[in-house]
């Protein structure tokens, strides 16, 4: 028997899942309740945690409500 | 990308065994009340580690403990008494939604009083400071002389409830409390008139504790075999005075998850490959159990192929998929898995306990389907979809089959 062709796997390139921003920290599981499929990379995602706006206002990246924000958003965080 | 055709017989009996109430009863199990939400370093934390230690005993494995410290785990000992007067009318708060005890806050037992004003606006000591959306803590608290605290607005969920983190900042010199946006906003336009108070406790302490992996193994590897690890976090939250987080998907489904593909794989996973499984504590304290056991492995010079889930709860159109250290072979394992059992997996972030064993740079995939109720009351076992249990079960049961089974076409299959 070979593999079956029912829909599933990558979207994309699996090696992408190697590069996933915010990699390099670790703060807990964002909720992935509305996981949706992507388009494509949202406009204001920073590299680091949540949005662009989060860590502004929090003057730092990696400031403390930016981060939870970002967990809690499902937007990644940093360590 | 090319398709990998990977002969799959014998598969598709160990998937048609995956059992889905077996593992919403794990779940329901581990969210119940003598868990006590399963802090760590608390009695209902314990008492989860010694169940689960019994269940992978009853799977025929070598069981072990493995012990470490966790120092400064922040508590609420009680449940924060707090009212407020907006120059219209009063209210007595409600902990778990219209406030909550801020991470960064200092412990003040006793409730105190104080008239509101706006941070960095006009004289502070014993008044409550509402700090404006923009300013940071750090910068609310340079303006805080004699403050009786500070107040800042903090989103709720779509349930209402401000969720809990247990791993953030290190307290400061002041109370802090966290209000809900409205109330917040509501609370700063009182402040620029010149009325409304505050009354308000923050009985938060940090508390030193010891925590524990739970390890099982049923294989060693043989000479040149893939030995895999299967991983989940089985802390959670805990508890509030009053206030039950059940934890019941973050992370009791990924236990039950593991548990399940580790009863499936134990007898009948081909060749020579290794499996065993770490059930990891402090997770949510900044996945300390992860870093402790990842470094272990380091010092050992072992290099298992790591399968982490955290979430799987909930499954809307795809799981998140985050891989770290040379996860080549892995990823193409976990490819064709998802095409396999029909689950579509995205890139995505899963910050969780593979991110350490990423950092050990060893081949670790993390597996996020999702979850609702995160860190709060509404993450209860009713709120756990069996079908994403059975989902994410088939794919990790598929991967690890996978990975057994295909050694020579684990480097070629995602073109690497």
């Amino acid at each position: 028997m070979s593999d079956t062709q029912t829909p599933g796997g990558f979207t994309g390139n699996p090696t992408a899942a190697l590069d996933v921003a915010g990699t390099g920290g670790c703060c807990g599981n964002p909720p992935q309740a509305t996981l949706t499929l992507p388009d494509t990379a949202p406009a204001d995602a920073g590299p680091c945690c949540g949005t662009a706006t989060d860590a502004a206002a929090e003057g730092s990246c990696c400031g403390s409500t930016a981060k939870a924000d970002a967990v809690a958003s499902g937007q990644g965080c940093c360590g | 990308m090319t398709t990998p055709t990977v002969p799959v017989d014998g598969l598709d009996p160990l998937l048609a065994a995956v059992d889905g109430a077996s593992m919403a009863a794990t779940v329901a199990t581990l969210a119940g009340e003598p868990f006590a939400g399963r802090r760590v370093g608390t009695p209902g934390g314990g008492a989860a580690r010694a169940w689960l230690g019994g269940q992978l005993a009853d799977l025929d494995a070598a069981v072990s403990l493995e012990a470490f410290p966790v120092t400064a785990v922040p508590e609420v000992c009680a449940a924060p008494t707090v009212s407020c007067h907006d120059g219209v009318e009063t209210r007595r708060l409600d902990f778990g939604r219209d406030v909550a005890v801020h991470l960064a806050s200092a412990q003040q037992p006793r409730p105190v009083r104080g008239d509101l004003a706006v941070a960095g606006h006009g004289e502070s000591a014993g008044r409550w400071l509402l700090v404006p959306a923009g300013m940071s803590l750090a910068d609310a608290g340079g303006h805080a002389d004699r403050a009786a605290g500070l107040l800042i607005g903090r989103t709720v969920d779509a349930d209402g409830w401000q969720y809990t983190m247990l791993a953030g900042p290190n307290p400061g010199p002041l109370p802090v409390l966290s209000l809900e946006p409205g109330l917040h906003a509501s609370l700063l336009r009182a402040a620029d008139r010149g009325v409304g108070w505050l009354a308000g406790n923050t009985p938060i302490r940090r508390v030193d504790v010891s925590a524990a992996n739970v390890h099982a193994r049923w294989r060693t590897a043989a000479d040149g075999q893939p030995d895999l690890l299967l991983t989940a976090h089985y802390d959670g939250v805990g508890d509030h005075p009053g206030l039950r987080q059940p934890a019941a998907a973050d992370n009791a489904s990924g236990v039950a998850v593991v548990l399940e593909a580790a009863r499936i794989l134990a007898p009948a996973l081909p060749g020579g490959a290794g499996l065993a499984v770490a059930l990891l504590d402090a997770e949510e304290a900044g996945a300390l159990g992860s870093a402790h056991h990842a470094a272990q492995l380091r010092d050992d010079d072992v290099q298992p192929w790591v399968i982490n889930v955290d979430g799987a709860g909930h499954l809307h159109q795809a799981a998140a998929v985050e891989a770290g250290g040379p996860a080549h072979p892995l990823l193409a394992a976990l490819h064709q898995a998802g095409r396999h059992t029909g689950l579509t997996l995205v890139a995505g972030p899963v910050a969780s306990d593979n991110r350490r064993y990423a950092a050990a740079d060893l081949p670790v995939i993390g597996i996020g389907a999702g979850m609702a109720g995160y860190h709060s009351p509404a993450d209860i076992p009713e709120r756990v979809e069996t079908s994403a249990l059975i989902a994410v079960a088939r794919l990790v049961v598929a991967t690890a089959w996978l990975v057994a089974t295909t050694p020579a076409t684990r480097s070629s299959a995602i073109g690497d």
